[in-house]
């Protein structure tokens, strides 16, 4: 698997709307509208702010279940996780797979691979063709 | 208002063994790791992968118990700007505690530390060419 960009960085917040005033107006960035919204598979809303060539993620939790509520739930706001760009990703799980490292199923180009598999940190692979 | 941040400039994953953990994603995930050091002072042990113009810091204790579990978690956000000065003093204007800005283990780079309102992410910020080319070795 090629080395390739960090896509984003996922900060769980308690209230977006908030944590968007707050970077925008302190940290001076902008939202990214083409990106974001409401997940209702993944009971959660988020918006992402581009620094460079990477984004910063805000997701809010929607419902009291899930990873991302589970991770309020414990720790409140903070990094999440983290998403790393990758050429294909059907080829990117079946490389990974075939070093023994444990990663779910891609749906809808992105996949995630088990924090068994790399010490406890959250990491995603998402499919970005030509970044 | 802003800080004049050009780009997150380096990722730190906290790691009881940060040796392991970056060795664990060089061999699974690709990540070549270009530089170890302690850090001058607390002894911690770094390791840096960098992903185009993203850097990995895998930071952990001078100390590993070998036959502990290692467990990692991403940590915070080290943000590039174009001038640490004015970044820490809009920052304070706008109520935030930050460090003066110190010599950071990046040769000629100057690092502050950002605490508070940032939703629970620890964040710096980071010039490089800050110093004097006399103190950036």
């Amino acid at each position: 698997m090629n080395a390739k960009r960090i896509d984003h960085v996922g900060i769980v917040v308690k209230d977006l709307d908030e944590a968007l005033a707050t970077y925008g107006k302190n940290f001076g960035f902008s939202v990214d509208a083409s990106k974001g919204g409401e997940v209702a598979g993944l009971g959660i809303k988020n918006a992402f702010m581009p620094v460079g060539e990477s984004d910063l993620e805000f997701i809010q939790p929607l419902t009291s279940e899930g990873p991302v509520a589970q991770f309020a739930a414990e720790r409140g706001e903070g990094t999440f996780m983290l998403s790393r760009a990758v050429e294909d990703v059907e080829k990117a799980v079946e490389h990974l797979r075939g070093l023994g490292v444990r990663v779910g199923n891609p749906t809808n180009g992105v996949a995630f691979v088990s924090m068994k598999s790399t010490h406890g940190v959250n990491l995603q692979l998402i499919e970005r063709k030509n970044s | 208002m802003g800080i004049g941040a050009t780009h997150i400039d380096h990722i730190v994953i906290s790691s009881n063994n940060s040796g392991a953990t970056a060795q664990l994603f060089a061999d699974n995930l690709g990540i070549e790791i270009k530089r170890k050091m302690i850090r001058p002072g607390t002894s911690a042990q770094l390791a840096f992968a960098k992903l185009q113009e993203v850097v990995l810091e895998f930071a952990g204790p001078p100390q590993v118990d070998p036959d502990a579990e290692v467990k990692a978690k991403l940590w915070g956000l080290v943000l590039a700007v174009e001038d640490i000065e004015a970044a820490v003093a809009s920052l304070r204007e706008q109520g935030y505690t930050c460090s003066d800005p110190s010599k950071a283990v990046q040769p000629g780079a100057k690092i502050a530390t950002v605490k508070g309102g940032t939703s629970g992410v620890p964040f710096a910020v980071i010039q490089y060419n800050a110093l004097p080319i006399e103190e950036q070795a």
